[in-house]
């Protein structure tokens, strides 16, 4: 409760006194300058979406901007069209035109990204600048600001039109982003293999995140073009772009208060820059934290001497140059340059980032507290199987140009039984796990579950259709908590159709899959961690926790990757009794492991490969015997008795 | 005749991609050894060319002047790996693009303020007269740009394949880890590429600048074509982005004839989105197998 107070508390007296401003200053400049702090700060929680969310280096935003005030301005002047009408119009452009870049750019990642939306940017810039018989090219595009219902915007109403839209937005973006929305984003930041395969379309959600980001660009877009009332296409190029980078670093990312900030920063730099005595007050007050922060950290040894000197060094050239340079707008470039390097290096969580842990602190603001765990069985229902076979592989190929790595393998695992898949090293066990779960498409074969064919080549499309997995090398969301790692893979929870969950209709599913994912991190014994990071959980933890998002699926097979690598012995233990637990509430596993005894303990028959190939078949002790298999793994079959030779992890 | 115009464009566009291929063999050179570039590249073309103007206007012989600007660029390559790269790198996070995309825009603010904004000329010795090869006209300028362009290229590749340190180059190129438990230290690898790259960046600078002029923002376009010649040849195709560069340069000199000379970009940037969406490895990259 007093979270809520605090949280929104704050919010709310910021909003409100944001609004009040007209009423007790009348200052046309000042007025402007918070009207800008609207338009940027719908701006930046746009560009946030991709940048913090989705973790990717956006250099396009700044073109969706340029984009969507031109189509204010040309639904006004060209069409006729009223404020409503042409503010949805940017907006529909954004997200249009979002989808469409989205559509090739999202398969990308990294710098492929960042580049393809430079050009998509570089290109708008180009088409607004040639096609002068629409925009005007860079004469420009003048227009007058249309009226709201009948009245006129005069510069306070159009702020508070502007606010408005902004209190409307964050509290959108609050709902979507604290939803499975939100939670997806950073899923699949993290790792777009698992989001895929815990059946969440990786490609849907970064199209939908990006075209919602650029749709806010579009809006933000339609106020500007109103705010100024003349566009030119040389406004929205790369110096706005770097700024606005620098805005929503700078400020925090992932965060509504964080875009706030950055805006408020963005909208007041100029005039920092104009004023040499605020230039020198600010970049000795930016010199000054950079050095107490610098030393603070070295004497903690918790940065690297890099991250705590480098910042200081900036700083110093920004605070020590304003001396020698006569007029500091000549070098707006430098100095942002200078102040986004010391923050991103620095500062890398940004001012949100650092002020929210720090008043966290201050205000001892508990976290919001976590309901009770649901019944397991309510969960993960206990089901009796037949016996029947439940995953057949027939004459599965896969090759690798000349290497067969699965090279005609068929076998059958029947229901409720944990099946072992054993072979030494590059026997084709993990590309048999891929082709399975859909990350390889198969050269040839099939693999049908409970007798239907299973989706080829599709991690989302196969977990969809009951198979879950765990990956052999941790592909957990390592930004998220455990229990929200859990709850990305929740299978049947979240059923609110999109636009209730924008309205906040969304929080007793959220509860509800508090509640369910709790109950499936105690089954692992995790519970008391779930507000942990998953990066900061211990290795055998984490291990674990990929079995509890695999189960969130609520699996009809569950495929386990060498659960017990790397894992030291105590946790091998649990990690054996885990897996009896899940055994027991009569999911089948496929189990791929080393650990001969491992494998003896749990698993009711075992296949082993071999260069792709099954060699034996059977129970355990029987596969153990198996000539073949000590040749597999020994190299020649020895004189001593076969019973004796265990296979070893390689 | 409009085949011969047709011609002349193509030619002329084509040697004008061989520095687009120049700029982009740069940003293999240190994708190969840290899967990182960078995207303050062109900033660095631009300083390397002022610099080099400098050198000139010192009275320095062109000759001299070269192997100046091949250093300065050299260090820059430097500066921009310890300050904006490594870091990232260590922390396996993509930081670089947005470190990288910061100290160019720096290197672009000092470059305004110091040799102003205006467009300049580049003096040098070669001669602009044309020779008239099979009724299209080739100026020495621009064979010397493709003179320059493959001897350097040409020399990297062969230290790359005959030297000690070239073929540690290569070891950290093909398996980054192996490489570093045989001995070879990584760090000084990805120093050594951005060193590299930086002086590959000078000389595309030294060379488009008696062509293009000198000014600070004489690199923002090339860069944009430069990227897209490296995706769309792809980031490990080698002597691919020659192909693709000389390719994008006619295709695009030939767009400004027929679109209008605003449109000049167009070519390059759709068919960088086009490469992206249908190849992301690019025309002459190797698809990779992903493994969990």
């Amino acid at each position: 409760m007093r979270r809520i107070l605090l949280l929104r508390g704050a919010e709310l007296v910021v909003f409100a006194f944001l609004a009040t401003i007209p009423l007790l200053v009348v200052n046309p400049y000042a007025l402007g300058l918070l009207t800008l702090l609207a338009i940027y700060g719908i701006l930046l929680i746009g560009l946030d979406v991709t940048v913090g969310y989705l973790g990717q280096v956006n250099l396009g935003h700044v073109a969706f901007l340029g984009l969507g005030a031109y189509a204010a301005g040309l639904a006004v002047t060209r069409f006729g069209l009223g404020m409503v009408p042409a503010l949805a119009a940017a907006m529909i452009v954004g997200l249009v035109l979002g989808a469409l870049l989205a559509l090739p750019a999202l398969r990308l990642e990294g710098p492929q990204f960042a580049l393809a939306t430079l050009s998509f940017a570089a290109l708008s810039t180009t088409a607004l600048n040639e096609l002068e018989g629409l925009t005007g090219g860079a004469q420009g595009l003048s227009l007058v600001r249309p009226a709201l219902f009948g009245h006129t915007l005069t510069p306070p109403i159009f702020y508070w039109l502007c606010m408005a839209l902004l209190a409307l937005v964050w509290m959108v973006m609050r709902n979507l982003l604290s939803s499975q929305w939100g939670r997806a984003f950073e899923a699949l930041r993290d790792s777009p293999i698992a989001t895929d395969a815990m059946g969440v379309g990786t490609y849907y959600h970064k199209v939908a995140a990006f075209s919602l980001g650029s749709g806010l660009g579009g809006l933000a877009g339609g106020l500007y073009a109103f705010n100024f009332q003349y566009l030119q296409p040389q406004s929205f190029v790369y110096e706005l772009m770097i700024i606005l980078l620098l805005g929503v670093v700078l400020g925090g990312r992932k965060s509504l208060w964080g875009a706030f900030v950055g805006a408020t920063v963005v909208v007041l730099l100029p005039n920092l820059l104009s004023n040499s005595l605020l230039f020198h007050i600010f970049s000795g007050t930016g010199f000054a934290v950079a050095l107490a922060a610098g030393l603070r950290g070295l004497a903690k040894k918790s940065t690297r001497p890099f991250q705590a000197l480098a910042p200081v060094v900036a700083m110093g050239i920004l605070a020590v140059g304003g001396f020698f340079v006569e007029n500091t707008e000549d070098w707006r470039k430098g100095i942002f340059a200078l102040m986004l390097f010391s923050v991103v290096v620095g500062l890398p969580e940004g001012l949100m980032g650092f002020l929210a842990l720090f008043l966290a602190k201050l205000f001892r603001v508990p976290p919001a507290p976590l309901p009770a765990p649901s019944d397991l069985d309510a969960v993960l229902p206990p089901r009796t199987q037949g016996d029947a076979p439940l995953l057949v592989l027939a004459d599965l190929k896969r090759h690798f140009g000349g290497v067969k790595a699965v090279d005609g393998l068929s076998m059958q695992v029947r229901a409720g039984t944990i099946h072992g898949l054993i072979g030494p090293n590059g026997s084709g066990k993990s590309t048999v796990v891929n082709v399975i779960s859909g990350l390889y498409t198969p050269t040839s074969g099939s693999v049908s579950l409970r007798g239907s064919e299973l989706p080829q080549g599709s991690l989302n499309r196969v977990a969809r259709a009951g198979v879950a997995r765990t990956f052999q090398n941790l592909q957990l969301f390592s930004e998220l908590t455990a229990i929200e790692n859990v709850m990305v893979a929740l299978k049947g929870v979240y059923r609110m159709p999109l636009p209730l969950v924008l309205l906040g209709f969304a929080r007793a599913e959220e509860r509800r899959a508090q509640a369910d994912a709790l109950a499936l991190l105690d089954l692992i014994g995790l519970k008391e961690q779930a507000r942990a990071k998953a990066k900061d959980l211990t290795y055998g933890a984490q291990r674990f926790l990929e079995i509890a998002r695999a189960l969130a699926r609520r699996p009809d097979l569950l495929i386990l990757d060498e659960p017990a690598a790397g894992l030291a012995h105590p946790d091998v233990v649990q990690q054996i009794e885990i897996i009896k637990r899940v055994h027991a509430r009569g999911v089948t596993i496929i189990l791929i492991e080393h650990h001969m005894d491992v494998v003896s303990e749990l698993c009711d028959r075992v296949t082993v490969l071999d260069g792709g190939k099954v060699i034996a078949e059977g129970a355990p002790d029987e596969v153990k015997r198996h000539p073949k298999v000590i040749e597999a793994y020994l190299g020649q079959a020895s004189q001593s008795g076969p019973g004796d030779a265990e296979p070893q992890p390689a | 005749m409009n085949a011969l115009i047709i011609g002349q464009m193509a030619v002329s566009g084509a040697l004008m991609g061989l520095v687009y291929a120049l700029i982009a063999y740069g940003f293999q050179l240190t994708y190969a050894t840290s899967k990182s570039i960078n995207f303050g590249q062109g900033e660095l073309v631009m300083v390397s060319a002022f610099f080099c103007l400098t050198l000139t206007n010192l009275g320095l012989p062109y000759w001299l002047m070269v192997p100046g600007g091949l250093l300065f660029g050299a260090l820059m390559g430097l500066i921009i790996e310890r300050a904006g790269v490594r870091l990232a790198l260590e922390q396996k996070s993509e930081g670089w693009i947005l470190l990288s995309i910061i100290m160019g825009l720096f290197l672009f603010s000092a470059a305004e303020n110091i040799w102003g904004r205006d467009d300049r000329p580049f003096p040098t010795p070669i001669s602009a007269d044309p020779i008239r090869v099979f009724g299209v006209d080739v100026t020495r300028l621009e064979l010397s740009v493709a003179v320059g362009v493959f001897a350097i290229m040409g020399l990297i590749e062969l230290f790359k394949r005959r030297t000690l340190l070239g073929k540690a180059f290569e070891a950290v190129s093909a398996d980054r880890d192996a490489a570093e438990l045989m001995g070879i230290s990584a760090t000084r690898t990805v120093m050594l590429s951005y060193a590299l790259s930086g002086a590959v960046a000078a000389l595309a600078g030294i060379l488009v600048s008696p062509i293009t002029t000198v000014g600070p923002t004489m690199a923002s376009a090339l860069i944009l074509k430069a990227f897209s010649v490296a995706v769309v040849a792809g980031l490990d195709s080698g002597f691919g982005v020659v192909l693709i560069g000389m390719a994008l340069g006619a295709l695009e000199s030939l767009a400004s004839f027929y679109l209008g000379s605003g449109w000049r970009e167009a070519p390059g940037l759709t068919l960088l989105i086009l490469a992206l969406a249908v190849r992301p490895t690019g025309v002459f990259g190797k698809a990779v197998i992903r493994k969990v």
